[in-house]
């Protein structure tokens, strides 16, 4: 009697199978996230360029009192090329003072020409004056833009608004573009 | 063994990836500026072009018909410069000769001569006497001044003094024309 009451229960058991075979193995999902990044990134496309002035005293412009023609210097310009690809990018530009070697006997003459100088891209623009000691300007945002970075000169001048000594004068803009991390 | 070949890859790993966390994201550009300036000098516009020196001869006295004295005169040329080193003055004077260019009579001269001083550059000016003969050949004379080592930017003065005529003789009448050249350059010309 208490065999065939086992045996029941198994029958029961039995019953109860199809409820559990109704839903049959389905699709899983597994998830691979990917995460790529690219950092902040500013580069110049150009080579250097070269500003090159004839004459930097007024012989050229009839004057003839040896001392800076500024028209010489001012409106002279160059394009770079370059891009940034981050939002808070940065540009700086550093005027060094054209120059010569030659030592003046004293304030009648001078051996300096100092001006400004001004980078502008299609976002922004910063400038440097090489008067002083040398350093760079403020960093003004161009954010993200590629193209042209147009370098001009303007406002020139000499120390002591003397007579230039004659000879080779040689100095620089530096432009940097800097993401800003 | 195993924990020490794994400590390798990653050392290795690291080595080979530095490089690419120490490149700037930054970069530079740079214009070059290159300018120049001419060896120049430039005598300052003169205050005067012309020296008149009036009567030259005595109206009376025992000196009569002969040279006067005659003052020191001057011409300052302000602002005169050259912007480099080793300039110099120099001065080609001519005697005053007479506009007639007929021959003096014995006892006559046509020429008077002075000494032109350019003076305000170098430490020695440069001078020059005239020596021109009674009848008004050879009036030319010139001389250099000392060289200016640097660059310089003063006054020139041209002074004229020392007036003399040939044998002191008489002057002839008429208008007497002289004239003085000034030249700022270089002490040494190259060729």
């Amino acid at each position: 009697m208490k065999k065939l009451w086992i045996l029941s229960a198994c029958l029961a058991g039995i019953a109860t199978t199809p409820a559990t075979a109704q839903s049959a193995p389905g699709p899983v999902t597994g998830t691979v996230t990917v995460g790529g990044n690219v950092a902040a990134r500013c580069l110049f496309t150009t080579a250097s360029e070269v500003i090159t002035i004839p004459e930097l005293s007024d012989l050229a412009t009839g004057g003839i009192t040896g001392k800076l023609a500024g028209s010489t210097v001012n409106g002279q310009t160059k394009k770079l090329a370059g891009w940034c690809n981050g939002s808070a990018s940065t540009m700086t530009v550093q005027a060094t003072a054209l120059t010569n070697s030659v030592a003046t006997p004293n304030s009648s003459f001078d051996n300096r020409v100092d001006y400004t100088a001004t980078a502008v891209t299609s976002t922004g623009s910063a400038f440097d004056s090489s008067i002083g000691a040398l350093s760079a300007g403020s960093g003004s945002n161009v954010a993200i833009f590629t193209g042209d970075i147009d370098v001009t000169l303007s406002a020139a001048s000499s120390p002591n608004g003397g007579v230039l000594v004659a000879g080779a004068y040689t100095g620089q803009v530096d432009v940097t573009l800097s993401p800003a991390l | 063994m195993k924990r020490h070949i794994i400590s390798a890859i990653l050392l290795g790993s690291l080595v080979f990836a530095a490089p690419a966390f120490a490149q700037s994201n930054s970069d530079t550009e740079t214009v070059q500026i290159g300018g120049n300036v001419a060896p120049l000098c430039v005598l300052g516009a003169p205050s005067a072009t012309l020296i008149d020196l009036g009567q030259l001869v005595n109206l009376s006295g025992n000196r009569v018909g002969k040279l006067a004295a005659l003052g020191d005169r001057s011409v300052t040329m302000p602002g005169s410069f050259c912007n480099y080193a080793n300039s110099k003055l120099t001065v080609d004077a001519s005697a005053l000769v007479a506009v007639d260019t007929s021959a003096p009579q014995n006892g006559f001269a046509r020429a008077v001569n002075y000494t032109a001083t350019a003076g305000g550059w170098a430490s020695a000016n440069a001078l020059a006497t005239t020596a021109a003969a009674a009848g008004g050949a050879s009036p030319s004379a010139s001389a250099s001044g000392g060289t200016q080592a640097t660059p310089k930017l003063n006054d020139v003065t041209l002074t004229l003094s020392g007036y003399s005529v040939p044998s002191d003789l008489l002057l002839v009448a008429g208008g007497y024309s002289g004239q003085v050249v000034i030249t700022l350059g270089p002490a040494a010309v190259v060729n």
